[in-house]
């Protein structure tokens, strides 16, 4: 089977010259990538998990691969065929949609409801005969009161503009969701709401879902494979179960270690990492988490690690990657204990 | 100097032109210096309007019923003058945003000079030297560097070390933290609670930490109280809340939790329903429409707090000891 969008190599750089920064100095600071070499695929129906801390550039990617960011490098490939130019984006995304990150804030105030969800269409142009019965059905769709299309976006609650942020994204029948923090700032509760539903429209409609999280609790239930990114590099990528259950990379390991666990019998007494995730601006030499890394050696400082697979279905990125048996995650929970502190 | 905290029968509501939204019910608390107390609950339940009544922040519009005693004081019935005093010298609050907690056009030292502003007996190069020694107790490397940056030149978690600093600075008796990691990464929201966890050690004043994130509150407390629609509907020590829930709505939120569960789950559980209205307050159990074990009482009579042991009580029909 191909897959449904393949990202090959991908590269994204955040400095632009501009005519009077070439005047000021014709020999311009080379780019910093805030995206690095990242290769990805996503076959149909399947789940992604794209995990990483805030400034790894999860969501730049997500960005990017519907266009909304240029890239520098790289090839995006949506059902076989290359994305590259303008109008091919435009063609991608109508078969692809994104909820972004803040619900209400990505919903205009000054529309009603009925309107924000029918948009889709009219920017597409498509035929659409009554415009309200079809915001009703999409309403129907995400398990909300057709009564609704009437509401604007701050009459709604946190999870009732997530829903209307799903049956938005789910207008135009796409093949791709990419989903920005689908749960973040809301209640447990609710959150489980959202995904359940996301994950029944997913069922029944049969599309690819791309999540962008940090919320490392969460995706272990709804993805199928993660992908971990730290600073613009993706360093693992694998099934979840078993990413979760023997991480290769160190950074993995620590992230996993680090989540708070909602057990007083099992807290964990000493700091999993240490310091903060570096900016891009400096991004360090060799091995980007060598700067963190419990487990660092000298290699690490001067020589970039290359992504290769390990075992059926992973990939990782580390000259020394986490062996599937106990001993070496004993190390680096020896060596993060002998790093406490600051 | 620190003192025990009791709030007793608090409740607190809102007057607005649509009428009064009873914020917060009869509310009972207690703490004791050298306690970490946990203060759960999901958004609407009333933990921010119990914090900000606690550290005297309440709106103008906002109605006060019953008594906050703090080391033996009424803290509802000082006048505006005396409340400003304690504020800020017994009771320190570290909120949820790092990145508005402080003015962006005076540097960092500057700030932490005026956290001090009641501490008439230090000189200025007295200040300097505490502010030193307290961001370097916060674990912040190359103090007097920092005293001279802008918040803006500190990351999330840099400036929740400081905002941390900044509270400590004051010798508070009671250091309220309003959500301390909410806005920060797993990685340094580890790295904070590690620090909480270091500091308690040498502080003996009393510690209230507030979070909807059940993972934290399972790190760092000792006593826990769980709210729901303005009520606290179960309060324990940490491990019976964790291992002996008995209030239904601790037991669905509990169930509620991803990270609670090792593998993969097709569903996530969630609580069908939703919050009552705080205008008009059921006349029974706030739980009872979500509850899946109400019976007729519940719909009519308010519950009454029932005591399980002798620092665990559940405010539920259902529960016996």
């Amino acid at each position: 089977m191909s897959p449904l969008l393949a990202v090959e190599d991908l590269s994204v750089s955040f400095v632009r010259s501009s005519l009077l920064d070439r005047l000021i100095n014709p020999f311009p600071l080379p780019g910093f990538n805030v995206i690095d070499g990242v290769t990805l695929s996503l076959m149909p129906a399947e789940t992604l998990g794209l995990v990483g801390e805030s400034g790894s550039g999860k969501t730049t990617l997500a960005r990017t691969i519907l266009g909304l960011v240029r890239a520098a490098a790289g090839r995006i490939v949506f059902e076989g065929r290359e994305v590259a130019t303008r109008s091919d984006f435009r063609a991608m995304r109508r078969r692809s949609a994104m909820m972004f990150q803040n619900p209400v804030a990505s919903l205009s105030p000054r529309l009603r409801v009925g309107t924000l969800l029918t948009e889709p269409q009219v920017i597409q142009g498509l035929p659409m005969p009554d415009r309200r019965a079809a915001a009703k059905a999409l309403l129907a769709l995400v398990g909300l009161p057709a009564s609704f299309v009437d509401r604007f976006p701050h009459e709604l609650s946190g999870g009732q503009a997530r829903r209307v942020g799903v049956a938005r994204a789910l207008a135009m029948k796409p093949h791709l969701l990419l989903a920005d923090e689908p749960t973040a700032g809301l209640d447990v509760s609710v959150q489980g709401d959202v995904l359940n539903l996301i994950g029944e429209l997913k069922r029944e409609l049969g599309f690819a879902t791309m999540i962008v999280t940090h919320n490392l609790a969460m995706i272990r239930h709804v993805s199928d494979r993660l992908a971990i990114m730290y600073l613009g590099r993706l360093v693992e990528t694998g099934p979840t179960q078993e990413v979760f259950s023997a991480p290769l990379h160190p950074y993995t390991a620590t992230l996993i270690r680090s989540e708070p666990i909602p057990d007083p019998r099992r807290r964990s007494h000493n700091l999993a990492i240490t310091g903060e995730i570096p900016s891009v601006f400096r991004r360090p030499s060799g091995c980007e988490f060598h700067t963190r890394c419990p487990l660092v050696q000298s290699r690490c400082k001067t020589e970039a690690p290359v992504y290769r697979p390990m075992g059926a279905d992973r990939l990782v990125r580390c000259h020394f990657p986490l062996q599937t048996g106990g001993q070496e995650r004993e190390a680096v929970t020896r060596a993060s204990a002998n790093q406490r502190g600051n | 100097m620190s003192g025990s905290l009791a709030a007793s029968g608090l409740s607190v509501r809102y007057e607005t032109p649509h009428g009064s939204v009873h914020a917060l019910r009869h509310v009972d608390i207690e703490a004791h210096p050298g306690e970490v107390i946990g203060i759960v609950g999901e958004s609407g339940c009333g933990k921010s309007t119990l914090v900000t009544a606690l550290a005297n922040l309440l709106p103008a519009n906002a109605r006060i019923d019953g008594a906050i005693r703090y080391n033996g004081v009424d803290l509802a019935k000082l006048d505006a003058h005396r409340q400003r005093l304690l504020r800020g010298d017994e009771i320190a609050l570290v909120g949820q945003d790092p990145m508005t907690a402080f003015n962006p056009v005076l540097t960092i030292g500057d700030q932490l000079i005026d956290f001090q502003h009641h501490r008439k007996d230090f000189s200025r190069a007295q200040k300097r030297a505490r502010i030193a020694a307290m961001l370097g107790r916060v674990g912040i490397a190359d103090a007097e560097r920092r005293m001279r940056s802008y918040p803006h030149e500190l990351s999330g978690g840099m400036r929740q070390r400081v905002a941390i600093a900044a509270a400590l600075l004051t010798d508070p008796g009671l250091l309220i933290a309003d959500e301390p990691t909410t806005a920060l990464d797993v990685t340094m929201e580890a790295q904070i609670i590690h620090l909480l966890r270091e500091l308690r050690r040498e502080y003996n004043g009393i510690i209230i930490v507030v979070s909807h994130h059940l993972g934290v509150i399972a790190e760092l407390c000792d006593r826990v109280y769980v709210m729901y629609a303005g009520e606290v509907v179960e309060g324990g020590e940490v491990d019976a809340i964790f291992h002996d829930p008995r209030h239904p709505y601790t037991q669905a939120l509990l169930a509620c939790d991803p990270a609670r569960f090792h593998d993969r789950l097709d569903r996530l559980p969630t609580i069908p329903g939703s919050l009552p209205s705080l205008t008009q307050p059921p006349p029974g159990c706030v739980y009872a429409q979500r509850c899946g074990r109400a019976f007729a009482p519940c719909k009519t009579i308010a519950p009454p707090l029932v005591k399980l042991t002798a620092c665990h009580a559940a405010r539920c029909h259902a529960v016996t000891p």
